[in-house]
């Protein structure tokens, strides 16, 4: 039902997403890999931020797994010690969310996107009952310590298919405005 | 004498002569004057026939004149009649159509009303928002007390290992205690697999709820934006027909 083509344009948007939006400052390194099928529904960390954007013909689920450890406590929470983690990790879910809905709204002018949630990372392996048509991992390292994790998860309940292709020259500025 | 008779019969043959040749003069005359009159006469006779012919003429054209006016005339009636037919057939026509413009206005109201009035949908999707949160905190209650409650299993598992050691020193003796320690571990050993069945069951529910709250709450901010695209395309709409009207 989720053409290939449109699963390449789904994992383009998100890399784009991701490393425009999961690092605090632009240089910050950003290396994503991408797990193999088998950990698509595994936990990849202790907790999890979930957000779904939902169109008419699928919804998808943006799943971040972080732990609560030192190092992504110092790298998320070096100005603000007033939040959580969990916090600072929901507000870049959703700047990062924000940024796939973006890019898929020229595809999919009726779109919505949720707010985030926190759950344990123990949820993701239920990511199945959901009937996905495309489940992806990816293991995000940003800087030199902090190791969070990403699933993309879109159940579709018409055909899905579109090809996109990130503007590198924006990708590059990471100027792209969001709302 | 004779020639005075000569003389007097000269000159009354003169005299007569003379008389002839007035009377020839004036018969002669008189027929010249007759024959130019006559000659008047026929030439005003001709110009008057000319005259009656060219007056015969001008009536006839006159009256194919006035017969071609008549056409004209009877053309004009029917083409009169003809444009107040379709005068009124337009008449009636924009009449029709200013009924429907008042009718789409109408319409174009309603849908911006309606429209707007939907908008409103956001507090019941609000509503749900904070039904979720409560379910949420509720499954997270429901974690805690399975937590608390597998804390206890794992400490009637350590009791009853305990019971089943203590039973064995005692011997012959503590036989009978032994059995009970080993049904107490076997029940503790159901209770973690239970709990720990419940504490997945729970996680999935975590899942499954979250995912639906998000769907409904991501949907209803799609069909909230859908809306006002809407109320904003009927408000033009509106706005034109107005502008129209007036």
């Amino acid at each position: 039902m989720i053409s290939q083509q449109a699963k390449d344009s789904i994992e383009r948007i998100f890399l784009y997403s991701a490393r425009t939006r999961l690092p605090v400052d632009s240089s910050d390194a950003c290396d994503i890999t991408a797990l193999d099928a088998q950990q698509a529904n595994t936990a990849l960390a202790s907790h999890i931020v979930v957000l779904t954007i939902s169109s008419i013909a699928f919804r998808f689920l943006l799943v971040l797994h972080f732990n609560d450890d030192q190092a992504t406590r110092d790298y998320y929470l070096r100005e603000s010690e007033e939040r959580s983690l969990a916090e600072a990790l929901m507000e870049v879910g959703n700047l990062c969310c924000g940024a796939i809905n973006q890019q898929l709204v020229e595809f999919f002018p009726d779109l919505g996107m949720s707010t985030p949630y926190q759950l344990s990372g123990a949820c993701v392996p239920y990511l199945t009952e959901l009937k996905p048509g495309y489940l992806a991992a990816f293991r995000v390292s940003i800087g030199a310590n902090v190791q969070l994790g990403a699933t993309l998860c879109i159940c579709a309940s018409s055909p899905v298919d579109f090809v996109a292709y990130v503007n590198e020259a924006e990708e590059s500025t990471g100027e792209l405005e969001l709302f | 004498m004779v020639d005075q008779y000569v003389i007097a019969a000269a000159l009354a043959g003169v005299a007569w002569g003379a008389l002839a040749g007035l009377f020839v003069h004036r018969w002669w005359y008189r027929k010249r004057a007759a024959a130019q009159r006559q000659t008047t006469v026929d030439a005003q006779s001709t110009a008057l026939a000319q005259a009656e012919e060219r007056h015969a003429a001008e009536v006839r054209q006159h009256e194919q004149q006035a017969r071609e006016l008549h056409a004209l005339v009877d053309t004009l009636r029917d083409d009169l009649a003809q444009q107040s037919v379709s005068a009124e057939e337009a008449r009636e026509a924009l009449n029709a159509l200013h009924l429907q413009k008042d009718e789409w206005l109408q319409q174009a109201t309603r849908l911006s009303t309606e429209a707007g009035r939907l908008r409103h949908l956001s507090a019941t999707f609000e509503r749900w928002h904070e039904q979720m949160i409560s379910l949420m905190s509720q499954n997270h209650d429901m974690h805690a007390k399975n937590n608390e409650l597998s804390s206890i299993v794992r400490h009637v598992l350590i009791v009853s290992l305990n019971a089943s050691i203590e039973a064995a020193r005692a011997g012959a003796a503590g036989r009978g205690f032994s059995i009970v320690a080993s049904e107490v571990r076997s029940l503790a050993a159901r209770s973690q697999e239970l709990s720990k069945s419940y504490h997945d069951s729970l996680n999935r529910n975590d899942l499954i709820t979250t995912a639906t709250f998000q769907d409904i709450q991501a949907g209803g901010k799609m069909i909230a934006a859908s809306l006002a695209s809407v109320e904003a395309l009927a408000g033009q709409i509106q706005s034109r027909l107005e502008q129209a009207t007036t």
